[in-house]
């Protein structure tokens, strides 16, 4: 025990000597106050602190094979029938929605063929609520749209039903499961 | 990353994508709507089949009338949701919707939906 502790103190005293030969206390404190006031400004920066406090989850690409394209991309074959802002240009992904929406339980659903695999997948193309319209990456396409009077099959509304809001920041397209004719 | 409740690698087919494309967008895959928004399947529907008009109902109402599936596949989404989501409470001996019934039922909308479901759930209620 005496020992440990005097090995420790000569290690600190080494250590504190040492410092005390190459730098000044000035120059120690002018360090200690820039950190101090780096570190109490860094949250002010405009970094996406979001990202952080919130990440999206990884999308599901994974499980699918073939998987091709970009998410970011109007043509990315999951946007075959989306109308709107693409929730992977607005700090969500193609199934996540952004930090500080709140994902539409009403949705509209369509199908669309993974160029990839050549198989055609149940996309259910959720609406994120409570923001304003993110205005990136704006998408329409109306592969198998209907006219709006089908109210159900039509992608010009704003689905944002059921949700605490009803102003619409994006739009994901969530891969529902694979569709197969009998 | 697949959405739960959903049938995901082995394949949807059948009545059950017709529901997943047609019907789900706003009943949910599990049928159970949104309070307010969309009234619920899960636990109500089969309720229609108790009471006299509720079977026309059920065919007539908008969002099933105005599906963009021809009779044949409209009557088999109605016969996989009553037993999808009514089977506890579809009363005995009730016959599939067919084709032809579907067809003929469809073509005579309703003018008063919220009214004619008031009336039916009321009998609903009634007839417990």
């Amino acid at each position: 025990m005496t020992d440990e502790r005097r090995w420790l103190d000569r290690l600190c005293e080494g250590a504190t000597r040492a410092l005390a030969r190459r730098t000044s206390r000035r120059s120690f404190l002018t360090r200690l106050g820039t950190a101090l006031a780096g570190t109490a400004a860094l949250p002010l920066l405009p970094v996406a602190r979001a990202a952080t406090d919130e990440h999206p989850a990884v999308p599901d690409d994974a499980a699918l094979h073939g998987e091709v394209g970009d998410p970011k991309s109007c043509n990315y074959w999951r946007h075959c029938a989306i109308d709107g802002f693409l929730c992977a240009c607005c700090g969500g992904s193609e199934n996540t929605c952004p930090p500080g929406t709140e994902m539409s339980p009403l949705t509209w659903i369509g199908t669309c063929r993974n160029p990839g695999d050549g198989k055609d997948y149940i996309i259910s193309y959720n609406d994120c609520c409570g923001q304003s319209l993110c205005m990136r990456c704006r998408c329409t396409r109306t592969e198998g749209e209907r006219p709006v009077y089908l109210t159900m099959k039509n992608n010009d509304l704003l689905w944002c039903f059921g949700t605490q809001s009803r102003a619409v920041n994006c739009s994901v397209a969530v891969v529902l499961g694979v569709a197969t004719r009998t | 990353m697949l959405a739960p409740g959903v049938a995901a690698a082995e394949g949807t087919s059948g009545p059950a994508l017709d529901y997943a494309v047609t019907c789900q967008g706003c009943h949910r895959a599990d049928g159970t709507g949104t309070p307010g928004t969309v009234p619920a399947l899960a636990g109500s529907v089969g309720k229609f089949l108790r009471v006299p008009g509720g079977r026309e109902f059920l065919v007539r109402v908008p969002g099933v009338a105005q599906a963009p599936l021809d009779d044949a596949a409209l009557a088999a989404v109605l016969n996989w949701m009553l037993e999808r989501f009514g089977r506890d409470d579809v009363p005995k001996g009730v016959v599939p919707y067919a084709a032809a019934e579907v067809g003929r039922l469809r073509r005579r909308p309703l003018t008063d939906v919220e009214g004619a479901r008031r009336q039916l759930l009321e009998a609903i209620e009634r007839a417990r």
